[in-house]
């Protein structure tokens, strides 16, 4: 009964402390609504604890952190652990940004499951989050 | 997890999972709902509705704040359009919101209209059901940004407030024709703006026309005008200190159950309808719709056949 259609993918999409490149989380924001997606936007200046809590309320499928004042390595851990403690270490969570190559393990070993650096085409984006709502959806059926 | 138990005990996650299948259609949500409806019909349901960009969501974000000074625990739906073209939505209400997301005493849930026109989503019933059923004392429900005949609000809260501001312009014809006779409050936002003594008078005039017209009936609460400028916190108090009043009205006058109870039967009522029409075009008969293409039998013809058929299909 269920298809991607009835059932569209929830993503929340934020920006974490002082950061306010607001340019390419606005992008990904319009790129994946014309796909279809339902765009939880939270807005700037947000702790881990608060997108946490957001992502709960809202339940989403998807938590997207846009990150390009560097920060990264701190909070995107510490985010991804709150919400494994908060029952909800389910959700994929996804980066974009300015990201070195050198801290993708780390962030990886922590439990960032992708991350999409400059001059990503937003079509990748939206095959790769539709390829993985594909398998979720058949999961649950 | 047994989202039934947890959400009647208050668990977040719990009421968030079962708001996500009741907009989603899930079966899982209706199996939740059925469970959990005994414990509804306490929450006071309060509709903040008005043009786009008025600033509801920054009225609710205010109203929350005063709402948890007044020790009552808050939620919140908002609403916002989704693509007609697409399905896909930008949820922003929250982005006003944002200093309550810690407090756990608030709960604020973003819905996509999902191709529902009236200004709410078709699962916002059912989201403020499950609010009820957490225990929240009250659920602001804001809708999309509305023009005139997009009042579903009206038959679901127990409360309307009708957010206008200065300069609408033709706009304010819109607000009169529809809105006007709806809402329970009316709040003009942006009051430090120019034009607010104008708006001001044109609201007070139309809330005048409507007493007269409405003179002879038993409706004895007369709509109270108020002034906010919800960026800076001014006349926040005032319109809760209002929407309290309307509810204490409301329970003196027996208005509140009856009011939930309306609510309740039409949407079983609503509910129904749906279920019949999808299952009205599932079962047409592809050879009476070809006919109707080909001009060999008229819609009103070829309707009576089909409904017959559907009829006939199910054994009655
Ligand atoms: C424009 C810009 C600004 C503008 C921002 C305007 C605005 N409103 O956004 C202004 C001038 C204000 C600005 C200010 C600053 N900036 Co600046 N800025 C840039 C610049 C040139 C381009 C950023 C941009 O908009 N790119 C275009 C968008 C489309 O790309 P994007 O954001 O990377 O997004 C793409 C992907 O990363 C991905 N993506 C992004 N987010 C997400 C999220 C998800 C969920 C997913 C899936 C994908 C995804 O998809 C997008 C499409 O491909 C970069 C340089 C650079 N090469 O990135 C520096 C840059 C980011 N800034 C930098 C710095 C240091 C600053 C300042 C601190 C001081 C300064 N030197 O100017 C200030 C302070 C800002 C602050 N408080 O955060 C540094 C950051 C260094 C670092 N991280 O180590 C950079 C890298 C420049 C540099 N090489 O030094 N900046
Ligand atoms: N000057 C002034 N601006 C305000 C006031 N209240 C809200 N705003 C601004 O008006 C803009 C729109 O506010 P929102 O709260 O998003 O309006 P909205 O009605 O929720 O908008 P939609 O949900 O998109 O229909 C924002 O830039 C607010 O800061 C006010 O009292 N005075
Ligand atoms: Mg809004």
């Amino acid at each position: 009964m269920s298809n991607a259609h009835q059932r569209p993918l929830r993503i929340l999409l934020a920006k974490l402390g002082m950061d306010t490149h607001t340019v390419g989380i606005t992008i990904i924001a319009h790129a994946l609504r014309e796909a279809g997606m339902e765009v939880i936007f939270t807005g700037l200046k947000q702790t881990p604890e608060m997108v946490a809590a957001a992502a709960i309320q809202e339940d989403v499928d998807v938590v997207g952190i846009s990150t390009l004042s560097a920060g990264h390595t701190r909070n995107l851990p510490k985010l991804a652990r709150l919400l494994r403690e908060a029952g909800a270490g389910d959700k994929l969570l996804l980066a974009g940004g300015v990201i070195p190559e050198e801290d993708r393990p780390l962030l990886e070993e922590a439990g960032v499951d992708r991350t999409f650096t400059m001059g990503s085409d937003t079509r990748d984006i939206v095959a790769y989050l539709n390829e993985w709502w594909v398998q979720q959806l058949a999961a649950d059926a | 997890m047994d989202v039934a138990k947890e959400l009647l005990s208050g668990t977040i996650l719990a009421g968030a999972r079962a708001i996500r299948w009741l907009d989603d259609g899930d079966p899982r949500g209706a199996r939740t709902l059925a469970e959990i409806f005994p414990h509804t019909g306490n929450a006071h349901i309060i509709g903040i509705t008005g043009p786009p960009g008025a600033g509801k969501s920054t009225l609710v974000n205010a109203l929350i704040s005063e709402q948890r000074r007044r020790g009552r625990r808050v939620g919140v739906i908002a609403i916002d359009p989704s693509s007609p073209f697409t399905g896909g939505a930008i949820l922003g209400d929250r982005v006003r919101m944002g200093k309550h997301t810690l407090d756990p005493d608030v709960f604020i849930r973003s819905i996509g209209t999902r191709g529902q026109a009236g200004g709410l989503a078709r699962s916002t019933h059912d989201a403020c059901l499950i609010l009820d059923a957490m225990g929240y004392d009250l659920v602001l429900v804001e809708t999309v940004g509305v023009g005139q005949d997009e009042i579903d609000v009206v038959a679901l809260a127990h409360t309307t407030v009708i957010v206008g501001v200065p300069g609408l312009g033709d706009e304010i014809q819109a607000v009169k024709a529809g809105l006007m006779e709806a809402g329970d409050l009316f709040v003009i936002n942006k009051a430090d703006r120019d034009g607010y003594e104008d708006t001001y008078r044109q609201f007070e005039l139309m809330l005048h026309l409507r007493a007269e017209s409405k003179a002879l009936s038993s409706d004895d609460w007369s709509p109270p005008l108020l002034r906010a400028v919800a960026v800076k916190d001014e006349g926040i108090a005032e319109i809760v200190d209002a929407i309290d009043q309307h509810k204490a009205m409301l329970q003196n006058t027996g208005e509140f159950g009856l009011r939930s109870a309306q609510r309740e039967r039409e949407q079983a009522l609503t509910l129904t309808c749906t279920e019949i029409m999808r299952s009205i075009r599932q079962s047409a008969d592809p050879a009476i719709l070809s006919a109707v293409e080909k001009r060999e039998i008229d819609p009103y013809s070829a309707s009576q056949l089909l409904i017959k058929n559907w009829q006939e299909g199910r054994g009655t």
